[in-house]
Formats: structure tokens, sequence, C-alpha cells
């Protein structure tokens, strides 16, 4: 289409959307009189055509640019058709009370008619430059000495390392592969203010903020400013604290894909139901809908939601009865329950929240809303429940959940057959790290040995951390002498690890024991094998790893 | 493969019906024979042997499905793709109108400037 045609048609089409938008309190008048005189005296045609007119406000507000109207017409119809599917005419008091809500919001959407907002399609976070795989990262520095010791340090956490002494090679390398991370020095001969503008000429040129952590001699508030200004993720002085550095790296280039949040949506409007899923579904997460109340205990169970989005108001028991009922079972305590009512009264809601309920939703509920008060709620909950389940110094699983685990994954290889190998893992002399160096080198060290596992070992290995500066893994399809195998090289490079301290640099050892299915095919039998084998190691002079055997002695 | 030019269009309601004319015939090109009602559509479409025929669902009398079934009595019909215009509102409508013998369904609120695409695109495909 040629530009005066097109301008003609632009011009067409606003004088239609000025006709539309003065016609429009016209009809929305019609339906306020169809519904006020289905009040007085029912009749199932009068609601048919108020169905309808509402279906044509869907269909067209957004056609003329009313994306709000289109919304609320939208939501109102839904509750509508869905009453007229199931039967529900003559509506009953509480049917109409919700009805009359949704009118009400469609009313108040097209007095803001004016709304020039385009539609948005609500849609789950995404970072398009996370790859968990790229472990790739650059390091730009001048002094050659640093970088090398540095490179061959962060390598044992499976990092490859790539280093560049000049700016204007660093810069061509990064365009063609852009890494996961880069560590960057600021001063060079060259440009004393260097690692700056190579930042900021990057962040240009790849269009995105590449995660980098600074490294610089000067400690001074206005460089640390001036880092966060170009988008620095992270700012070392040197002398640099490698595992401090490793933290960070391990920070900002991990990015452990979350499972997709779970919904459980009850709501006895199987048209409604389905909306709210359909919204969800759109923004990544995966739903199921219960449409009769007293049916939701399977669901609960099979689904393991992490939400449970619930209408207030349902034939046969109300929301509120059924968040009773869910939270009196143990297992079910700390799982969110968000209601969505068209209920304004606070004092309502409140009773609602003493009931069990978590949050209140009202409705109409516009669909980014939705989106992201659930989104909100699920993640605060798993970061919870993570708590609850995981070691907080290490982030890896705790004392009782890795014995939980090693039950289920032993009880799986005895029914379906296969290999397994559970290990303990100590640090050797860790009391005389502690004594030397103090507790938070300590801890430092225990949370190196807590990275190296796991990105040493596979996904489907386990890790966990029994308690102080003792480790569990169990592997999954491996057998024992494999395990003993993989933890061998583990060993020995944790050993070559440098960690810092003012008093100098140290290394540490670790030893292991090892026990496997199908030699052994009890949790508890298992698990004191591994015991045993760790003891062994330890006595035979640390810095080792040893398989259980019933015949030593 | 016949270029789409005659679309027959039926559709109740009138600011609608404005957008959806201005779009086809000047976006689009095409030669539109405009209907009001489900009944004016079986009155003109043997008149007018539409290559293309575009119905709105929700009306009032005669619906877009009972329009549909209506014109399929027509033997000269017979082999005209129909296309059903709807605000959809749930999954699994557009599954539902295909069964009742549309080739597609076009989503309202529509665009006015990609509508006319949008129909070349359900056309071709149907002579592909």
């Amino acid at each position: 289409m040629d530009e005066d045609k097109a301008a003609k048609m632009q011009a067409q089409l606003r004088a239609m959307r000025e006709v539309y938008a003065s016609q429009l309190p016209g009809k929305i008048r019609q339906i306020e009189e169809a519904w006020a005189g289905l009040q007085s005296e029912w009749n199932d045609e009068t609601f048919q055509t108020l169905h309808r007119m509402v279906h044509s406000l869907t269909g067209s507000g957004a056609t003329f640019g009313f994306t709000l109207l289109s919304e609320a017409a939208r939501a109102l119809e839904i509750l509508v058709k869905g009453l007229l599917a199931e039967g529900k005419i003559p509506l009953s008091s509480s049917h109409r009370d919700e009805v009359s809500v949704y009118l009400k919001a469609l009313g108040d959407a097209s007095k803001n008619a004016d709304d020039k907002e385009p539609a948005k399609q609500p849609t789950a976070p995404i970072t398009p430059h996370c790859d968990a795989n790229n472990r790739l990262i650059f390091l730009v520095d001048d002094d050659v000495a640093l970088a090398e010791n540095f490179g061959l340090q962060i390598s044992y956490f499976g990092y490859t390392i790539q280093t560049f002494s000049t700016l204007g090679e660093a810069f061509r390398a990064i365009i063609q592969t852009p890494p996961a991370a880069l560590v960057l020095d600021i001063d060079f001969p060259e440009d004393s203010l260097g690692g700056f503008n190579l930042l900021e000429q990057i962040n240009r040129e790849i269009g995105y903020v590449l995660p980098t952590l600074f490294i610089s001699a000067h400690g001074e508030l206005e460089f640390r400013l001036k880092a966060v200004r170009t988008g620095g993720c992270a700012y070392f002085s040197k002398p640099l604290d490698v595992s401090a550095l490793i933290d960070k790296l391990e920070e900002v280039t991990s990015c452990k894909r979350e499972e997709p949040y779970r919904i459980l949506i009850v709501d006895d409007s199987r048209a409604l139901a389905e909306y709210y899923a359909t919204i969800l579904n759109g923004a990544g997460m995966e739903t199921q809908t219960v449409i009769e109340p007293l049916a939701l205990m399977e669901p609960l169970l099979e689904f393991m939601p992490d939400l449970i989005l619930m209408d207030v108001y349902m034939p046969e028991c109300s929301g509120l009865e059924l968040a009773k009922v869910i939270r009196q079972q143990e297992r079910f305590v700390s799982i969110p329950i968000v209601f969505l009512s068209a209920e304004t009264d606070m004092e309502k809601q409140l009773d609602a929240m003493s009931l069990g309920g978590d949050d209140f939703l009202t409705k109409p509920i516009r669909p980014e809303h939705l989106v992201s008060s659930i989104t909100a709620r699920v993640r605060r909950s798993r970061v919870l429940r993570s708590f609850m389940v995981r070691d907080s110094l290490t982030g890896l699983l705790n004392h009782t959940t890795i014995k939980a685990q090693l039950d289920v994954q032993l009880a799986r290889v005895k029914r379906l057959g296969g290999k397994l190998a559970f290990a303990m893992l100590d640090i050797d002399h860790f009391k005389s790290v502690n004594d030397t160096y103090g507790h938070p080198t300590g801890d430092r060290v225990i949370r190196s040995l807590s990275r190296l596992l796991q990105q040493r070992l596979r996904t489907s290995d386990v890790v966990g951390r029994y308690g102080g500066e003792e480790f569990a893994v169990i592997f999954n399809d491996t057998d024992g002498a494999t395990a003993v195998k993989v933890l061998d090289e583990i060993r020995h490079d944790f050993g070559l690890i440098r960690h810092r301290h003012e008093k100098g640099e140290f290394s540490v050892t670790i030893s292991a024991g090892v026990s496997g299915f199908p030699a052994i095919d009890d949790p508890a039998v298992m698990n004191e094998a591994a015991d045993k084998a760790l003891y062994e190691a330890k006595h035979g002079g640390r810095n080792r790893v040893v398989l259980f055997s019933p015949f030593a002695a | 493969m016949v270029e789409l030019n005659r679309i027959l269009y039926v559709e109740d309601e009138p600011d609608i019906r404005a957008v959806a004319k201005l779009a086809l015939e000047m976006v689009g090109g095409f030669t539109l024979e405009v209907c009001s009602s489900g009944q004016e559509a079986l009155d003109k479409a043997l008149g007018f042997a539409p290559q293309l025929i575009l119905l709105d669902v929700m009306m009032p009398g005669m619906d877009g499905p009972a329009t549909l079934a209506a014109l399929r009595e027509l033997p000269e019909l017979a082999a005209v793709p129909v296309i059903f215009m709807t605000a959809k509102v749930q999954p699994g409508e557009v599954a539902h109108y295909k069964e009742l013998g549309a080739v597609d369904v076009i989503p309202k609120p529509f665009d006015p400037m990609t509508l006319s695409d949008a129909l070349r695109k359900i056309w071709e495909r149907c002579h592909g």
C-alpha cells in the first residue's frame, strides 16, 4: 500500500474510532438496562441478548484501540457464557452479585476508554543470553603472571578460561564469541580507565549487559561507583581473593533453568477455570483445574502444586472451608493458597486469611496482575521451601533430606534394577583450618568443596552436606568402583586449589569412603559401610578414597 | 492458483462491518458483498458467486453456524471455503468451529491492517 493510501486509511480508521467511542456509553447503558430489567423480572432471552451485547464489545473494543474494554468485556462474557452453558439460569443471588461486579468493571473500563495501551500478553521473564553450558570466562589483565595463576585456579571449577592482555584483542574476541562472564582489569598501560571504556563499547555492540567482574588495584569509592554505572556485577580489589571471585562467577553464570510453576486452579465454573489456566499457561506455568471442589485431594497429591488458586464461592463447600481442610494436613501446611473472589469487603478478606488463605485477589483481575501476583507468591514460597531442605552455607541438600533421598533412590533401584553408590566425604584436618585461619575461612573452604562437587558430578547425582565438614553423595546408575574413580579425580583437584588468607595461602585435602548396591541393599547398612570406608581412608593416612569391603580389617 | 478477489462478508454489527469493509477493500483490494444478516447472505450468495465467505459467529436470528449450514444446502456453493470470525474466549473453540465445516477462524478483535493478509494466507492454504 502506498503512503498516500495508508494515510487515508489511518484517517478513516481514526474517524471510525471516534464514532465508536461516541456510541460506547449508549452500548454500555443498553447492557446495564438489560441487567437491571433481569433483576426485576428474569427472562432467559434477555440474558442471552445481554451475552450477545457483551460478546460484541469483546470482539470490537480492541479493533478500535480500546484494549481494556475488550479485556473487561471478555471477563464478563466468560462468566455469562459459563453460567449459560451450565444451565445456571435463572441466576442465584451469589451469581448475580458476581455478574454485577464484572459489569461494573466493564462500565469503569468504558469510562477510561481513551486508553492507548497496546495489547499485552503477559509473558514469563526470560534471560535470553543465559546458557548453562557456557562455562567460558574471559580474563582481561595486562598482568600476565596474575592471569595465569588465576586461570589455573578457576579451571578446577569446570570453567574454560581465555586470557587477553590488551583491550583491542579482548574486544575482537568478545564480539566474535561472547563468554558467559568477563573478568576485567580497569587500569591498562594504553588507557587508565580502559576496563570501563571496553565494557561500555562491548555492551553497545552486543546489545545486552555482559556479566562482568571488575578487578582493580584501586579501592576508592569513585571507581566502585563507576563500575556499577557501566554495569559491572562486582568489584574486587587486588590482591585477589580467588574463592570470593569464584563465588561471584558462579552466581552470575549460573542460570539453572527453574522448573515451571505448578498451579492448581479450583473454581466451580469450568469456563473461568480454563480462562485462568490459559492466562497462566501463557506465562509458562503448568496448571491443573478442579471443577468439583470435593474432588480436590487426588490432584493435590499427584500434581503437587506450588500454589492453589481458589474461588471463594462454590457450591457444596466454600473455598474458605476447603482451605482449612487442606491446612489440616501436615504436608500442605506451607502451600500458598490464593483466593479469587469478587469480595471487596476487607473484613471478609481478613476472615479468609485467618482460615488459611495467603492472599486475596479481587475479581475481575487483569491477566498481567494475575500472573505477577502468582509469580511473586510462588517464588517466595520456593525460597522458603529450600530453607527447609537445603543447607544454608552451601545450598546442598541437608542431612535429613539426603538421607531420605538415599531411601527413595535405593528403593527405586531395588525395584527396577540397576546400580547405585553412596559416598561419605570429609575434609582432612579441618579443625586446624578453623583454628589457624578462623571460621569464615573454614566456611569458604567448605563452600569451595561444595562447588567443586556440584560442578564435577552429574545432575543425576545427589549431593548433600551431612554436617560440619562432612558431605554425602548418591551416585545414580554407578557402581562403587566407578564412584571411587570419579571421587578420586575430585580429591586430586581439590588438593590443588589454593585457599587464600592474609596469613598466606594454603591447601586442603579430603578423604572419602564409598559403598555400593547391589553388594548392600539397605540404606542404613549402606550409610554405615560408607562411614566405615571413610574411617579406613582416614586411618590409612587421609587424602584418599576407599571402597567398602566386608573383608577389610 | 486463482487469485482471491470476491468475498461475501456477513456481520450484523455496523461498526465492525465498516472497519472490515475498509480493511478488505482498501488494504486488500478485494471485491466485497456485505450482508448484515444470515438471511441476507442466503439471498445474495448465488447472485454474487463468492470465492470465499467470511461469517460472523454470533448474530441475532440466524447465527454463523446456522448460516453456514443453510449455505451448504446450495450445491453451487458447496466448494466455497467459509471462515468464521469471532471473539475467541476459550481454548477449544477454534476446533469446534472447524468441526462445523469452517476452514479457519479469524479472532476478533482483528487488526484492520493485517486482516487481508490473514485471509490470503488461509486462501493459499486451501488451494495449496
